[in-house]
């Protein structure tokens, strides 16, 4: 089928024009360059705001209290509120099951020792139930257990950035496993290393059981925070826990029902489903400006192969004296349409991935990282430039089958 | 050879039909070199057309090396074409960015057969026609009377049991004329009906029958 005549029927068909063509390729090829480009830039955007606000699990909900700010039953506007180990049982007594369960305390900037290297980090007390919620990948070692909670060990779990600053350089995690650590001044044993691929901050933290850093540095039975996994639980079913579980929480600790800072229930699920849909919506748009771009290339290459027809009217007709079925008559057409629209296509691939390359390494930024173009993208616009040439051939062609030798071959 | 019965055929030009052949009875037989003549708007040019299974017609039966051509699709006249039948015309209606070669070769490759041997059948009719030395030339490279034997050969080709040829000499001057009727008789002599449509004496007295078509009748033949 593509043997050598076939090819020469086609080089002619581009070349005999050869600014016609190149103005048609360059709309497709710009298409193309602008559905890439787009797309890779809404990648970068999608991976940098993943990176900075999605190193948990989204299938959570997460417990705080901050400031109450209106007057209610007697106590003051702007009052602090607390969350106190008997709140924190009574909570988890009231709520009908949870698959996972951790309270935690925060010591932001605790500085962290091992030998004579000391840095500052995040200190998390936690559950052991963290380690699922907060995908922990442990590398070494174990996470944090029921017992360091029951004995109040000083165990920690390190992260890999903590591990490359304190540790001689070339470590590995089974070997920083059993060291002794200060934290705030306090021997901790080293039970475990974690490294969060997707993470920036995570990665800068140590976890110790929550009942160990809840008697060591926080002095007193306040829960900073609770995190619940929701697991499989249905966004609306994850809606109607966070509502009576806020009603719930503001009437124990004595907050005004329309006070929005005393005590409230953060439900990730829902911040998921927010960024689902955002990040649904960009890539619809891209798709579409895409597509619309490519539309209108297709559109140029359906008039030059309409052009084409009409300049080879009598060739037509000629070939068709000569044997041609209707059949070899529309294959060579679309032929040439389909070689038009993959050749510029590709320029406008490789052009755009190059310039995306090249980029890459000067636009990373907190919510914007690694714009890229996956495979399956590029595969899929390649089958669309496909099918839209074959498209964009499909008028032409019918109109050249259409072509009776004997109107072809009249002589004026 | 060829078997015409009553040919009918009018075209429709909006609401107004207009009767080109009003019923045309005519047998060519094998190996006849015959001349179809007549003045413009007498029939000839679609009475070719119908022969060349270029164009259909509305009543009448035709003949063909002894197959029944009413009613063809699409498909089976080209096949036909490709099998029975070789064109001339009058502006050669060669390929302009073919080569001569390819020019000739073209019809073989309608019929699947493979490159190389296309091309050297497609030289040794080239070299038939005289014009061997001109196989990788372009037709703008070539002058009418070269280009019309070009034209020749790729009718030839396809081993053709009738050439059909429109006016043949009509672009080319009175020496080459004769240079390619010459050619033609030669190629009857092998064998091969040719029906030639000419408007030209000189052209009609050379072949064996006229034709002689006028207001989409056949009116008198001589031999």
């Amino acid at each position: 089928m593509m043997d050598r005549d076939t090819w020469l029927e086609i080089f002619h068909t581009v070349l005999s024009n050869p600014l016609r063509t190149g103005l048609t390729g360059l709309s497709i090829a710009l298409g193309i360059f602008i559905l890439v480009v787009m797309q890779g830039l809404g990648a970068g955007l999608e991976t940098g705001v993943k990176q900075t606000f999605g190193d948990d699990a989204a299938n959570l909900m997460e417990v705080e209290t901050g400031n109450a700010q209106l007057a209610f039953r007697g106590r003051k506007p702007n009052r602090r509120v607390e969350l106190h180990n008997a709140d924190e049982q009574a909570m988890r007594s009231q709520m009908d099951s949870v698959p996972a369960w951790s309270r935690l305390v925060y010591r932001w900037g605790s500085t962290v020792r091992y030998g004579n290297e000391q840095g500052s980090y995040g200190l998390r007390g936690v559950d052991p139930d963290q380690r699922e919620i907060g995908q922990v990948n442990v590398t070494a070692g174990r996470f944090v257990s029921d017992r360091d909670i029951d004995q109040r060990r000083k165990v920690a779990v390190i992260g890999g950035q903590v591990l490359a600053d304190l540790f001689p350089r070339g470590t590995t995690p089974e070997q920083a496993v059993g060291s002794l650590i200060q934290v705030r001044g306090i021997q901790f044993a080293v039970v475990g290393t974690f490294n969060q691929t997707g993470s920036r901050w995570e990665n800068r933290s140590v976890y110790v059981p929550f009942s160990t850093a809840q008697k060591l540095f926080s002095n007193s039975d306040v829960v900073s925070r609770v995190a619940i996994g929701t697991g499989e639980a249905s966004i609306d079913d994850t809606r109607e826990t966070t509502t009576s579980l806020t009603g719930w929480l503001k009437d124990r600790l004595v907050v005004h029902p329309d006070d929005a800072e005393g005590v409230w229930v953060d439900n990730r699920n829902e911040q998921a489903e927010m960024y689902r849909q955002i990040f649904g919506g960009i890539r619809l748009f891209v798709w579409f400006v895409g597509m619309m771009t490519l539309l209108a290339g297709a559109m140029g290459v359906a008039n030059i192969m309409a052009i084409v027809v009409r300049e080879r009217t009598k060739e037509i007709g000629v070939r068709k004296a000569l044997g041609a079925t209707s059949g070899s008559i529309v294959a060579q057409i679309s032929q040439e349409a389909v070689f038009l629209m993959l050749i510029s296509g590709c320029i406008g691939l490789l052009a755009g991935t190059w310039l995306l390359q090249g980029i890459a390494p000067f636009v990373e930024h907190d919510f914007f990282s690694n714009p890229r173009v996956d495979f399956r993208s590029a595969l899929l616009a390649l089958g669309v430039l496909i099918f839209v040439g074959v498209i964009s051939a499909i008028g032409p062609a019918l109109r050249a089958v259409s072509i009776r030798p004997v109107e072809a071959l009249r002589d004026e | 050879m060829i078997e015409l019965k009553s040919i009918r055929k009018a075209y429709q030009t909006g609401s107004q039909s207009l009767t080109v052949l009003k019923g045309i009875d005519c047998t060519i037989e094998e190996g006849e070199l015959v001349a179809i003549m007549g003045s413009s708007g007498s029939g000839k040019s679609t009475l070719l057309n119908v022969l060349g299974l270029l164009d259909d017609f509305d009543e009448g039966s035709y003949v063909l090396n002894g197959q029944n051509m009413d009613g063809l699709s699409e498909k089976a006249a080209a096949r036909y074409r490709s099998d029975f039948l070789g064109f001339v015309f009058q502006s050669f209606n060669l390929i302009s960015y073919k080569t001569a070669l390819e020019n000739v070769a073209l019809p073989l490759y309608y019929q699947g057969v493979p490159r190389k041997e296309r091309q050297a059948r497609a030289l040794s009719f080239l070299t038939k026609v005289g014009l061997a030395d001109w196989a990788e030339h372009l037709p703008n490279q070539m002058s009418g009377g070269q280009k019309q034997r070009v034209a020749i050969a790729r009718a030839l080709i396809a081993n053709p049991s009738v050439i059909l040829a429109d006016e043949p000499t009509g672009a080319l001057d009175s020496v080459t004329s004769d240079e390619v009727m010459a050619l033609l008789k030669e190629i009857n002599s092998e064998g091969i009906t040719i029906v030639v449509v000419t408007h030209e004496n000189e052209i009609a007295n050379q072949c064996d029958r006229i034709i002689r078509l006028k207001d989409g009748r056949i009116e008198g033949a001589n031999a």
